[in-house]
Formats: structure tokens, sequence, C-alpha cells
């Protein structure tokens, strides 16, 4: 025989004419020492109160304490006015604590009635669940919860769980995290979720991968290494059912510096620095996606259609500029030739007379090279003049992989150039299905500089609020984080179907976003501790406060301490590195041999065209492309070692 | 400037208020203290625990009528709380009666019956009175009122019986109700109602005007029907001037022994630290300790719903 205790009640419902039951609502006293506190969930029992088989589950939302003190005026009068003897008073005044709960749940739902004026028990695990409407999708047939933490309130310890369809779509889908910078809650909280999520997410689902963009320092560069847990955060991994170990599969891509052979990331510790992918691109990548080195004065028509013509009739074709010139613009060398060659032609040949060529004025051209040419300077590294030389596997994405993109380091100009060109291209390859994975989890931190709720609208936002609206019918799934949320376009963190929150800046918390919390709630907001996050999902009529385990990953801090960034090498270590990193059988000898007495751009187009290429034999090949390209274009290359904007830094519009 | 501000700032102490107490017979007290009444001030509080506090309740309200008869609906409950380490009461004993109150000889037979059917509890009063409306509702008060008294000392015996080694027992009344209970050595009896008086001239005066703090000589006195002896004295615990003679004073009742008398200052200086926490919002919060405050609010939250109460909600 089953012996089920019949649990204790901890507090019993009250309502007055002032403060009624509501079908929403309801208030509850308990005991002066207990467990319960604000976002505790709580169970009513309408026995005995006429609601035989009525179960109400609600959140505590505030909290209240009094006496029967008449007056504070009564309390000074008994301790005649001395602070220091008011304790002194042999009896303690009668006191209450007294609770308010908003309802998650009434079984049964209808018909919708006041909440009865029962007992009060503390929530056990299948009642957080019922509480919560997780029976809904834990316990179906093909169940589809992500776990996102443990309900830890009044000493419990129950998973809480998030439906797959309403975080990854295609019911709802992204997630925003906010909370205060400084207490590596938001990276850590979607480092955790991220994990969850590769542990659970549904077979019936297909594939998944994630993206993550590092904008900050070290903080995503080590998610492969182990982390340090305590007994207590495995414990939560346990309860949980996710494995507390790093990411099995992650695939780290960072630009190089502008020496063109040094990452430009802080993985260059000896031992971790061949993960590192590097990410290259060239004129091409840069021109479709010129919009985003636009700004709102510079969008205008004539310069979307000088670009278009660019893209549709000169860009990798061959082209006569009406000058006598015949162009093939494949580098931006090749493209700042073919500007010079028309700015000249308009001088000279025209004799000034004219300032314009085919039908785009002279100004407008001036604007567009500034603009395309001034990228390669400021993002030399990410842009090279040397042609696509390395860049996300586009067709080939991994099941449960994490692709780390780190931009740090990278112009704020290339930082929005790379992010616009990545999501964009994920959008395009899950439209045609041809990614590889069936969903994408994009981790974009620092929101509200990508999309702020003022300010001009960029390209980035545009394309932000695109997959916010329209992304979970694609597979593509904004996971969003920024400090201030109050900051970020209301239509972005409006579309997140999930959104989690760390402990807040009470001026946050005073804006309008936040009035539908109780002060308790915010003050409880404003004081969460590490690890412990408060959740809104389409499930839950309420915010509830989850606690997550540490990530079991290495943290970007620790990381670095751990796995010291290594100085630059010289030019010819850092060649040999990369091509020993292609074919392990490389000798360095021999490169050192081979490139000594060489110009540093003739190596660097060696080594892109290596990497793009991807021989069997890469010695070989490396001395092939070396050979060839010095003896047939060596002059011409040296001659324009770097391309500099007209005017960089004068005050000119254009 | 009023009139009587002449006489303050001529010497009187000034007053307030028309606060009256009901008055009771009393008898000349014999003073054990000295041979004077004198005031004494009193010493350090040293609060001794565990105590428990007594205190009842009576309601009563007409609830029929049997042509000019009466018929009364009563409820009387006493009960004892104890202080923890904490300052926390707790209930430890508990007593209640809910009876009826009517002049049965003067009901018709049926509804006689039917109340005798109906009210297992049922308390007669005198059917002469009952075309004395008004004497008759003094006499059902005075019934009520003994329903009480005999509730409460019943439970104050209980309770003093059951009493630890060094536990005391306050009870909200006379001591004397009971001579178990007026002798056992640490039960005291506080008393807020000064409708019997026991002093006379000097003595009296200098009672009726100690300072707040004091205490008086103790003095014997005889009361309850059982006329046993106890040993009493005031004790004030809030100025009375600006207010009234009887404000914050209190009269208290321990067995008539020597060890009273060596103990009285020690009571009192444990009774005047129970001054707080006020005994709001009782109106005789003055002379109210908060802990048998606290037993009187208990018993009325468990007493049931008085028909008064219900006879003024509005009819649909």
């Amino acid at each position: 025989m089953i012996d089920k205790a019949i649990p204790d009640a901890i507090g019993r419902v009250v309502a007055t004419e002032l403060k009624p039951a509501t079908p929403h609502q309801f208030h509850f006293w308990t005991a002066n020492a207990t467990a319960i506190g604000i976002g505790a969930i709580v169970k009513v029992g309408g026995v005995g109160t006429g609601d035989e088989g009525r179960v109400v589950y609600g959140v505590v939302t505030e909290g209240f304490a009094y006496s029967d003190l008449a007056t504070p005026l009564h309390d000074v009068v008994g301790a005649e006015g001395d602070p220091t003897r008011a304790a002194d008073a042999p009896t303690a005044r009668q006191q209450i604590r007294y609770w308010t709960g908003a309802v998650l749940r009434q079984t049964p739902e209808e018909p919708l009635q006041p909440v009865p004026l029962g007992q009060v028990y503390l929530a056990d695990d299948a009642d957080v669940a019922q509480a919560l409407r997780m029976d809904g999708f834990l316990y179906s047939a093909t169940p589809t919860a992500i776990p996102v933490g443990l309900y830890t309130s009044a000493g419990r310890d129950s998973p809480v769980y998030l439906d797959a369809d309403f975080l990854l779509g295609p019911e709802a889908a992204h997630l925003n995290i906010s909370g205060v910078s400084g207490l590596a809650t938001k990276t850590s909280a979607v480092e955790f979720l991220l994990g969850s999520i590769f542990a659970h997410f549904p077979a019936h689902k297909g594939r998944i991968a994630a993206v993550c963009f590092n904008v900050k320092g070290p903080d995503l560069c080590f998610l492969d290494q182990p982390g340090d847990l305590s007994d207590e955060d495995r414990h939560r991994y346990e309860r949980l059912g996710v494995p507390a170990t790093p990411f099995q599969h992650v695939r780290l891509y960072a630009p190089l510096k502008a020496d063109g052979v040094n990452l430009n990331t802080l993985r260059t510790h000896p031992d971790l620095v061949d993960d590192v992918e590097p990410l290259t691109w060239g004129l091409q990548e840069v021109v479709d996606y010129a919009e985003v080195l636009l700004n709102r004065d510079d969008i205008d028509a004539k310069a979307d259609a000088f670009i278009d013509f660019l893209r549709d009739r000169v860009l990798s074709r061959t082209f006569d500029d009406g000058f006598g010139t015949t162009h093939r613009v494949q580098t931006f060398a090749d493209l700042d030739r073919f500007f010079r060659s028309i700015f000249d032609g308009l001088e000279i040949t025209a004799g000034g007379r004219s300032d314009t060529w085919r039908t785009h004025h002279i100004a407008t051209m001036r604007k567009v090279r500034n603009r395309l040419l001034n990228i390669s300077t400021r993002c030399k590294g990410l842009v090279t003049d040397d042609g696509p030389s390395s860049d996300l596997p586009w067709n080939e994405f991994k099941d449960r992989t994490v692709y780390v993109i780190d931009i740090a380091n990278v112009d704020p100009l290339g930082q929005d150039l790379v992010f616009a060109r990545v999501v964009s291209k994920l959008r395009e390859q899950l439209e045609r299905r041809e990614l590889g994975v069936d969903a994408v989890v994009v981790f974009v931190d620092e929101l509200n500089k990508y999309a702020p709720g003022d300010g001009p609208d960029t390209y980035v936002k545009k394309m932000l609020l695109d997959i916010s609206e329209r992304g979970r019918y694609l597979g593509l799934v904004l996971f969003g984080a920024e400090q201030f949320r109050s900051q970020v376009h209301r239509r972005v963190v409006g579309n997140a179907g999930t959104q989690l929150f760390g402990r807040m800046d009470m001026d946050e918390l005073a804006t309008p976003g936040y009035q539908v919390l109780t002060p308790a709630t915010k003050s409880k907001l404003a004081t969460l501790p590490i690890g412990e996050l408060m959740v809104r999902h389409p499930h839950f009529t309420q915010p509830i406060f989850v606690r997550f385990p540490k990530p079991p990953v290495l943290r970007g801090r620790d990381g670095v301490e751990r796995f010291p960034p290594a100085a630059d090498v010289p030019f010819e270590d850092a060649v040999v590195r990369q091509l020993v990193r292609l074919d392990r059988r490389v000798r360095p000898n021999q490169v050192k041999d081979l490139i000594a007495d060489r110009e540093q751009d003739d190596v660097r187009r060696a080594l892109a065209a290596a990497r793009r290429t991807r021989p069997d034999d890469v010695l070989a090949y490396f001395r092939k492309v070396l050979g060839a390209r010095v003896d047939s274009d060596g002059s011409r290359a040296r001659e324009h070692q770097a391309v500099p904007p007209l005017n960089p830094i004068s005050g000119e519009p254009y | 400037m009023t009139w009587w501000r002449a006489l303050v700032d001529g010497g009187a102490v000034p007053g307030r208020g028309n606060t009256r107490d009901e008055v009771e017979a009393g008898e000349p007290a014999d003073l054990v203290e000295g041979n004077e009444l004198q005031t004494h001030p009193i010493p350090e509080p040293r609060i001794p625990h565990p105590v428990s506090f007594l205190n009842g309740i009576e309601r009563w309200s007409v609830v029929a009528y049997d042509g000019v008869a009466q018929i009364v609906s009563a409820y009387v409950a006493a009960a004892v709380c104890r202080r923890d380490e904490r300052g926390v009461l707790h209930a430890t004993h508990e007593q209640s009666r809910a009876f009826a109150v009517a002049p049965v000889d003067r009901m018709s037979p049926t509804l006689r019956t039917l109340l005798e059917q109906a009210a297992p509890d049922l308390e007669p009063v005198d059917g002469a009175l009952a075309d004395h409306p008004a004497r008759y509702l003094e006499q059902v008060e005075s019934t009520v009122r003994r329903a009480r008294a005999h509730l409460e000392r019943e439970l104050a015996e209980a309770a003093t019986a059951a009493l630890g080694t060094n536990e005391w027992l306050v009870l909200d009344g006379r001591l004397s109700r009971s001579p178990a209970v007026a002798r056992h050595p640490r039960a005291v009896g506080v008393i807020n109602s000064h409708g019997a008086q026991f002093l006379e001239g000097r003595g009296l005066e200098r009672a009726l005007t100690l300072p707040a703090g004091y205490r008086t000589s103790v003095f014997a006195v005889r009361g309850g029907h059982t006329r046993t002896e106890v040993y009493s004295w005031y004790l004030r615990l809030w100025p009375w001037e600006g207010n009234d003679l009887l404000y914050g004073l209190l009269r208290v009742e321990a067995r008539a022994d020597r060890d009273t008398v060596t103990r009285a200052s020690e009571v009192s200086g444990w009774l005047w630290a129970e001054r707080a926490p006020l005994a709001t919002p009782a109106t005789r919060w003055d002379r109210l300790l908060y802990p048998l405050h606290h037993v009187e609010e208990y018993l009325k939250a468990r007493a049931p719903r008085s028909p008064a109460v219900r006879s003024r909600l509005p009819v649909a």
C-alpha cells in the first residue's frame, strides 16, 4: 500500500471586502517562521470550503508583516522614547506574515472562479510541473522540454523546463536576457542553456547548432575547456539531466591581425591556437553588404544605384571604363585602380568638363569609394586583399556544434559587417535548407548596441528586427543579451518568447517595461544573486525565479589565466604555423627558406590560396602559388601595398 | 484664560476626562506593611519566566421574544496563554460555554418545549423580572457575568494546578474568586477597575495620587463570595497628572502571606515592565497589560459570530 503522506498546510487563504480573493490573485497568512518568500510556488486546496476538488497554484508576489500596533506612536510611548528600550518589552506583539499570491493555474480551468479560502501548501515537484503548465510538453509522447534551471524557493529543488516549440520555434521563439554587467550571469545563463538545448533538443525537431558572437574580451573563447564546478553545481546538473561537461564540438573563428598572419583573438595560447580558424573576407563579401558600411546620411538612391552597378557590371567581370582601360576587379587594390582610372579619365580625358560617369555623379562615386576602401584599412585582417580565404562552413554546419566568432578586437564597423553577413548567410542557407542543420541559435551580446530603441535604423538593426519577427519560421533563433532591456528596440525584445532577467539596476526597474512586477519582485530582482534568474515563458502566467548551475566551461577570465595568450609570433613563424596546421608534414625550415626575401604580401596571398584550396600537398601548392604570383603580378602588387582612403580624416562629407 | 487655569496656576493638578468605574462594595482594609500607608518606589524590573496569563470574555444578545419575555443567547470563554522565551504567547488552557438565558416559567408551553429541546445549555431567570425589561436585562448581564466568573475560576484552578516550578500566573481580576488560586504563591491578580474602595483618608489620597513607578504599602482585603483574604497594593503604571486619578492605576492581589509583603516591590517592578507593549487599541490600555489584552483578543477571534453583528447586516 502506498503511504501518501498528506503535507502540512503552511498557510490559509483569507479574504476581506477590501482585499478579496479573485480568479487571478489571493492573499494568505503563514506562521511568522516560514520557508516561503517572494517567488515561492504554493498550492491552495479547496477542501472544506465548498470548493472540493478545486486546486489553485500561485506564486508569491508580495509579502507584508505587521503587528497589532495601532500607530507607531504607541511604540514610542511604550519605550518611553528610548529606542534601546523598545526591545525590552517582555511580550512580543501579535504579528502576521501576510502574502499575496498571483494565480498560475486553476484546476479545473473552467469555470474560472475566485480562489477558494482554503489551506495553503508548498508546491512539490509535481505541483511545480502542474503550476507552470509543463505537464503538457514534459509528459507528452514527443516531449519538448528544455531544462532552464531549478526552482529552489522554500527549500525545494524542482526542475523547471521551457518548451522547445516556444523557445526555438515554430510556435514562438527567441530569448532575451537582461542584467547588470559584471556578474557573468547573462553569458553563464546562455552557456548553460545552450548545453541544455544540445542535450534535450528533441530528435523529431532535427539538428541544431549555435553561432555565438564574442564581442568583448575572452568571454566565449574557451567553451570547449572544462571549468571548475562545485558539488552543488554537479548536483544541479544531475537534477536537470544536463551533462556537466563542456561543449564537445566548438569551432572558433577569428579575423587576422593587420599583419595578416597572426590571429586577432585572446585564444592564442600554443595549446589552443590550432583550433582557431582565421576569418577573412574579400571585396565580394564586403560589397554584398555595402549597406552596412553606409550611415543614414549616406543612404540614398544614387549610392545604392552605383553599388548595384559595381556588383552587376564590374566586380569579377572584364570591364572597359570608357577611358581606354580594361579592368577585372577582384580585390580592393583592383577596385582602387578602377576608381583612379575613372577619376583620372574624368579629369584628364574629359578635361574636367564633366562630373558624371555613366550617369553616376563623381561625388557619389567618391563617397562609395571612400566607404569601401575605408573598411579595408579599418578592418585589415578581417578584410583582405586576397579574396575569400576563410569563412564559415556554410553548407556543412554540424549538429550540436557551437560556432564562435571572435570579433571582440575588431573595429565596430567591422563587427557590424561580420554580424550582418553571418546572420544574412545563415538566413539564406536556412531558407534553402542547405545549412546542414534545421535550426541555429544566434547569440548576440550587447543587444542595446546593435538594436537600440532609439537612434538610426541601421542595416544591423533592421536585420535583427527581421530575425525577431520572422526567424522562427526558418529556425533562426535569436538569443540576445543586454544590460538595459529598456534601451533595446521594443520589437526585438517584444518578439522574444522567453525572457530571462538577472540582477537588475533599480533605475532600469523604474522604467515602464517593469510596471507589471510588484515592488517585492522588483526588490528581489535588484538583489538577485549570481546564478539566479527570473524567467518569463509563454506557458508561465507569472514570472518564475530559477537557479541554474555554473556552466561547465572555462570562463573567459579564467581561460586567459590558464591559457595566457601568446605574443604575436614573427611573420615567418606565423606562416609556418598556419601551413603546419594545414599539413602536419610541412617542415618549418622548408617554409622559412621558401619565403626568405619574398614580399610579405606575396606570401600572404599564397598562404590565403593554400587555406582556401586546402590541397593534399600544402607545401608544394604554396611553393607553386608563391612562385607564380611573384613572377606574374609581383611588380603590380608591390606598387599598392596598402589602399589608403582618399581623405581618411578630412571633414569632407564624402 | 479659563477659570480652571487659575486653579492649576494656584497649585491644583491638571486633569482630563470623565472616566469612572462601576461602584462596588468594599471593606476597609488592614495595613500589613508598616503602620501607615506609604508610597514606595519600585526597583529595576526582574521579569520571571515563564509566565501565563488568564483572561475571559462574555457576550450576550437577545435573539427572540416570547411576548415580552426576552430570550438571550450568551457566550462566555476564558483562556490561559503562556509566554515563551521569545515573548510569544501560546494558548495552553481554554474553555468556553454557549448557553441560553430565558425566563422559562413565563414562556408559552410550546416555545418553552422547543427551547428546552433546542438549547442543551439553558440558564433560567426569574420570570417575575420579565415584565420589567430593563431589570430583566440587568439580571441577564449578571447571570452571564457569573457564568464567566465561574469559567475563569475553573480555568484558574486548572492553570495553577498545572503551573511549573517557577511559573507564574497573572489573572485579569480578583484573585479571591477561588481560595485555591488565592493561596497559590505564584498567582497574581491584576484589577484595573476601582469601583471598590478599601482605603480612606490620607491613605486613600496617597493611593489615588500615587506617582508613576511607585506602589503603595501592602494591605489585606477580603473578597469574593468565599471571603478569602488576600494581600493587595496599588501600582501606578503611567502618570495620572493631566488625566484622571485612576489613570494607569492597578490594584494587585497576591496570597495573604508575609512573603507577599517581601516580594511586593519585586512583583511591582515586573508588572511595571509589562507596560510595554501598550495594550492599544483597548480603551483602558493605561491599565491593561498587553498579554491580558492578547488573551482577550484571542478569545474574541475564536468566539462564534455575534448575532448582534449579523442583525446589522443589510437585508436583501
